[in-house]
């Protein structure tokens, strides 16, 4: 069986910065894949080398068996990646129907219907109408969510989803997570919060100085002290 | 080949006054955050400047260009926190087109008042000899006033505090920012400065040529190839930019025609912007 | 209401197609420069007013397309019927090569390109190496076969397909992606959009109309040269006009057009030396105090819906 996503020996230099030294890994299909590190480890650059916004400068990358490397980020997005930002990036002078519109491909009619459905999942329906920059952050950030979900990606990248909102919502969230993962959906999330990663991932990827140093189920990471401790300060 | 060497130093001649001009819209762009269309018009203003102080009051010119730099200053510091500093958050381009309108409501002012008349200070003429090639006096005195000013104000920016200042901020906005530097008081100051090199180099241009009050058209589309030869913000570049732009300009009517060096800053903008958007100098 | 809308726009239009019958020169002048302005400023408010792109070029379109239309009006014998189309056309061939290429480059920085790219134009016309073919600052005087009114009914005709044109891209995905490029252009292309065709898309049909309507422009003023084909008031009237009306609305550019139109003929009249200086100072007003434009306040208020489709 394919990977879904293979990284495989990727460098991405900034100048005389470092941010990807020589990483490989696989994702499996079906999988919600942690993927931590401090600040400035890298795993935003690896993001945006899989969406495509950056070009590695060596190495290659493959979604579901054909190189992706090089492909412009709409062509990768329609490839199937979904990917939410740190900061979020929803189209704030459209409404919330046309922010799911405007990414939508196909009918009208059949468009319209997956949209409500989103909307009903991310329970933003009855605000389907107003200015997408009339929502509060938390809502701003279950909209992105359903943007990203709109034209049904396979593997979805979510940049700290967990940031910023208060723990019942990042409950509502990740339970949300888990459906869409039991129909088949493939995450990789990044976190700072250990208990998010723990907790929900079945998988962990540990990044430092652009180079990975741990990768494994959660239950052997969260085992591994040592690493913990010297990587991250516990 | 004293042929060559003769146009070159013309060129760099050309050159320094285009470098204040471009220093000054660099300065104003790069640590204020706003395109100052308007900025050839302040050009403009200085020549006129040197001129009616020279017709009505008899001042000698270099005063001119003296006095022009705490007018113009002070002008400059006055025009932004009236006007442009409304617009530092809103987009680049809102201060575009405000700056646009303001380009011609102050030439069309300018051309109301003074009509279109050429003018000219008649002050330094004739040439002399220098190592074999033959020098204009105005020009090579415009060149060691233009040499002049940027000397002081690199001095100013290397060793003031505000210089200093300057530097952080043009180097990184944000940095600068949460250290507290980047003030709104701060920025009238850089504002004035860029609009005094403008005033400065106008009051310097009058030495040599006719003065009329659409000339500010030519001058802010060398500055604007200039900025973005030199980099945005990047000060030296900027000077490096003038003097490149002015021995193009220089090379070019020589060999080819004066109509065809018209094409150069145009050129040089789509050629960088598309091959190195950042400038061809580094910070 | 769709059938009282309907009806008004009827009346409208059989009202203006008459004109010809009943007004003097004078007013069919007037108004042939109010639609050549509104496709201006209509053609200029579908690529920037949505993508967020100000195109500080549009003087390169007219320019462009005017010369080769007149060329062959003058130089070859071409019925205006043929030369005004093949222009606009050229036009637009062309510019899907320089979308392509100066549209990577973003903000302030795209407005300056496309003013060098017209200024460059407009020098390199004048140049010794293109004056055999556009006669350089000389100019070109001519005169195209076509009665005035013909040419009113030719640029009504236009600027009714302008305006039916940006209403429905205005309401349509295609629109809607504009505006997420103007939104967050990065966004948009890892959501899976094409931002550089959809770019280019726009560019180019922001292109031909803009520059039919120049060439319909300068058969009207029997006459072309580099000064006055690539003049930047060319490109800053139309925006001006956007403004006024609303920029990223369909009606603003049509509202601010007719209404600068008139208020230019009152205003050059009376105040002809200070007239271009309160144009500049209006412009400054502008953005400083009504940046969202007549049609934008009024959504704004309330006056109007705020639905895109206005």
């Amino acid at each position: 069986m394919e990977p879904i996503l293979r990284i495989d020996d990727v460098v991405k230099k900034f100048g005389e910065v470092m941010a990807l030294d020589h990483c490989s890994f696989d994702i499996e299909a079906g999988t919600i894949t942690g993927l931590i590190g401090p600040n400035g480890a890298g795993k935003t650059t690896l993001f945006n080398l899989i969406t495509g916004v950056l070009q590695p400068d060596q190495g290659h990358v493959y979604l579901g068996g054909e190189e992706i490397t090089g492909k412009k980020p709409y062509e990768i997005a329609r490839r199937g990646v979904g990917r939410t930002y740190q900061i979020i990036r929803i189209f704030p002078k459209m409404t919330l129907l046309e922010n799911l519109m405007v990414v939508g491909k196909g009918k009208e009619k059949r468009m319209m219907e997956r949209a409500m459905d989103l909307f009903r999942l991310v329970r933003l329906e009855e605000k389907r109408n107003d200015y997408a920059s009339d929502l509060s952050f938390g809502q701003q950030k279950l909209l992105s969510l359903a943007q990203v979900l709109m034209p049904d990606p396979q593997l979805i990248l979510l940049d700290e989803p967990a940031a910023g909102i208060n723990p019942t919502l990042q409950n509502e969230l990740m339970a949300l997570i888990h459906r869409l993962n039991e129909d088949g959906k493939t995450f990789i999330i990044v976190e700072h919060d250990m208990n998010v990663i723990m907790n929900h991932c079945q998988n962990a990827i540990a990044l430092n100085y652009g180079q990975k140093i741990a990768e494994g189920s959660c239950s052997v990471i969260q085992r591994d002290e040592r690493l913990l401790e010297h990587y991250f300060g516990r | 080949m004293t042929n060559f060497i003769e146009i070159l130093i013309r060129g760099l001649m050309l050159g320094s006054v285009y470098a204040l001009v471009g220093m000054g819209l660099t300065l104003v762009w790069g640590v204020v955050g706003i395109v100052n269309i308007a900025h050839g018009e302040f050009v403009m203003l200085g020549a006129y400047f040197a001129f009616w102080a020279f017709s009505l009051l008899h001042l000698n010119p270099l005063l001119s260009v003296a006095l022009s730099i705490p007018v113009f200053f002070y002008g400059g510091m006055l025009i932004h926190k009236r006007i442009t500093e409304r617009l530092i958050k809103e987009q680049e381009l809102s201060a575009l087109i405000l700056t646009f309108g303001m380009s011609i409501l102050i030439w069309n002012l300018a051309q109301f008042f003074w009509t279109n008349t050429y003018r000219s200070v008649s002050y330094l003429t004739g040439n002399f000899p220098f190592m074999g090639i033959v020098l204009a006096r105005s020009k090579t005195v415009s060149f060691a006033l233009a040499v002049g000013i940027t000397a002081v104000l690199f001095l100013f920016l290397k060793y003031s505090k505000l210089g200093k200042g300057i530097r952080a901020t043009s180097q990184n906005s944000e940095v600068a920012l949460v250290c507290g530097i980047n003030t709104v008081k701060m920025r009238a100051i850089t504002f004035g400065m860029g609009i005094a090199l403008g005033g400065a180099a106008g009051a310097i241009v009058s030495l040599q040529w006719v003065i009329f009050p659409q000339m500010g058209g030519s001058y802010i589309s060398k500055a604007f190839a200039i900025v973005v030869l030199g980099g945005l913000g990047n000060i030296q570049g900027a000077l490096a930019g003038g003097l490149i732009i002015g021995v193009l300009e220089s090379l070019v009517t020589q060999y080819l025609s004066a109509k065809m060096a018209q094409i150069i800053p145009s050129l040089t903008i789509l050629i960088i912007l598309l091959l190195r958007p950042t400038g061809l100098f580094k910070k | 209401m769709k059938i009282r809308v309907g009806l008004s726009i009827a009346i409208l239009m059989a009202f203006l197609i008459s004109v010809p019958f009943f007004a003097t020169d004078y007013w069919i002048t007037l108004l042939i420069l109010v639609l050549i302005f509104t496709v201006y400023a209509s053609g200029w408010n579908l690529f920037s007013g949505l993508t967020g792109y100000t195109n500080f070029g549009l003087a390169w379109f007219i320019g462009v397309s005017g010369y080769v239309s007149s060329l062959l009006i003058a130089d070859y014998n071409w019925l205006w019927l043929l030369a005004w189309p093949i222009g606009a056309l050229f036009t637009g061939l062309v510019s899907i090569g320089v979308g392509y290429i100066l549209l990577r480059i973003k903000g302030v920085y795209f407005a300056i390109s496309m003013v060098a790219l017209t200024e460059g134009t407009r020098e390199l016309f004048g140049t010794e190496y293109l004056t055999p073919l556009t006669h350089g600052g000389k100019g070109v005087p001519f005169v195209a076969g076509i009665r005035l009114p013909t040419l009113y009914w030719s640029i009504l005709l236009l600027a009714f397909i302008t305006l039916i044109l940006c209403y429905k891209i205005f309401s349509s995905k295609f629109g809607l992606r504009l505006i997420a490029i103007r939104e967050d252009e990065q966004a948009a292309e890892t959501l899976g959009i094409h931002t550089t065709k959809d770019k280019i898309i726009a560019f180019t049909l922001s292109a031909f109309f803009v520059g039919l309507a120049g060439s319909i422009h300068f058969t009207y003023q029997n006459y072309i040269d580099p000064t006055f084909a690539f003049n930047i008031q060319l490109t800053l009237t139309p925006i001006v006009m956007a403004l006024f009306g609303g920029v990223g609305t369909v009606f603003g550019p049509v509202i601010g057009a007719t209404l600068f139109t008139f208020i230019h003929e009152i205003l050059w009249a009376e105040l002809t030396l200070l007239y271009m200086a309160i144009f500049g100072a209006i412009l400054m007003g502008l953005i400083l105090f009504f940046p969202q434009g007549l049609l934008g306040w009024m959504k704004e208020k309330g006056i109007l819906p705020r639905s895109r489709k206005l």
